[in-house]
């Protein structure tokens, strides 16, 4: 295991870029998500908005654990959500190859209780990923929050 | 659509928050965290939450975009910033909830800013957060 990462560390972070590159959301997918929210299909092939999530994340060429990891978190169980963005600019459809940059905006060490719980050290990490259209136009904007606990 | 400030958003509820479904989602997501698929392991952690998996954040916005969507179109929602002050498990009943804050207009479209959230029956939220959605015209 390595060492738990300074203040620095993740101060160091502010800038970082992940790859980019595009994203397809395939009728299976937007199917599959939509029954998992408890919805019925859209229709006019437009994909739930709860595709905001993960379409974006792995569009930018990164993945949710590459984020844990990126944040060098003590395990899966110390990440913890303090927010999520998502603003919508033009309906978001199946089969459309949407281009997506994502990059590190926030990145700080702070102090106090997360969720309730005891005080204590943890990392906050603002993400943010912006979706454009073939033609260029932008289609949405997500903005991921993460805080990262760290007891050691 | 008329809307005010003041209206209240017809609620959805998910009856129950179903495991297989935050097992298909892991799936979708690419989402390695074993709390939203091994009841075992959400069941060793010092939280107290028993064996039940703990739903998806996302999972647990999307009631609350179904409920926007129902009430004024499925393609009107133009910003949902959320936060999460509890989880949400399996086997949880969950009712979406929203009240309108504002009604503007911006780029030719009449918008409604309102207030969301998603809770249990009696409890305080476990998610909340605002929304922004566009009014149809009839």
């Amino acid at each position: 295991m390595s060492a738990p990462p300074s203040a620095a560390d993740i101060e160091a972070l502010v800038g970082h870029e992940f790859p980019g590159g595009t994203y397809t959301i395939a009728h299976w997918e937007n199917f599959l998500l939509t029954e998992c929210t408890g919805s019925e299909p859209l229709p006019d092939g437009l994909a739930h908005p709860a595709v905001l999530f993960h379409m974006p994340i792995l569009g930018a060429g990164t993945s949710i654990g590459g984020m844990f990891a990126l944040g060098r978190a003590e395990s899966d169980f110390s990440i913890g959500i303090e927010s999520y963005d998502w603003e919508i600019l033009r309906p978001l459809r199946e089969e459309v190859a949407y281009d997506v940059r994502g990059r590190v905006t926030e990145a700080d060490r702070r102090e106090g209780a997360l969720r309730g719980g005891p005080r204590g050290t943890y990392d906050r990490i603002r993400f943010r990923f912006e979706l454009r259209e073939p033609d260029g136009a932008p289609a949405a904007v997500s903005t991921i929050t993460w805080t990262y606990l760290r007891t050691a | 659509m008329n809307a005010r400030p003041g209206d209240a958003i017809p609620e959805w509820v998910m009856e129950s928050v179903r495991p297989e479904r935050m097992r298909t989602m892991a799936a979708i997501l690419r989402d390695p965290n074993p709390v939203h698929w091994d009841r075992k392991a959400v069941a060793a952690l010092p939280f107290g939450l028993g064996e039940r998996t703990i739903n998806q954040g996302p999972l647990g916005l999307s009631y609350i975009l179904n409920m926007l969507m129902d009430w004024a179109g499925p393609a009107s929602v133009r910003r949902i910033t959320m936060r999460f002050p509890k989880v949400v498990l399996d086997g949880d009943r969950v009712t979406a909830g929203g009240r309108v804050t504002a009604v503007r207009e911006e780029g030719g479209e009449r918008l409604a800013d309102c207030e969301v959230w998603l809770a249990r029956a009696g409890e305080t939220p476990a998610l909340e957060g605002t929304a922004t959605v566009a009014l149809p015209d009839a």
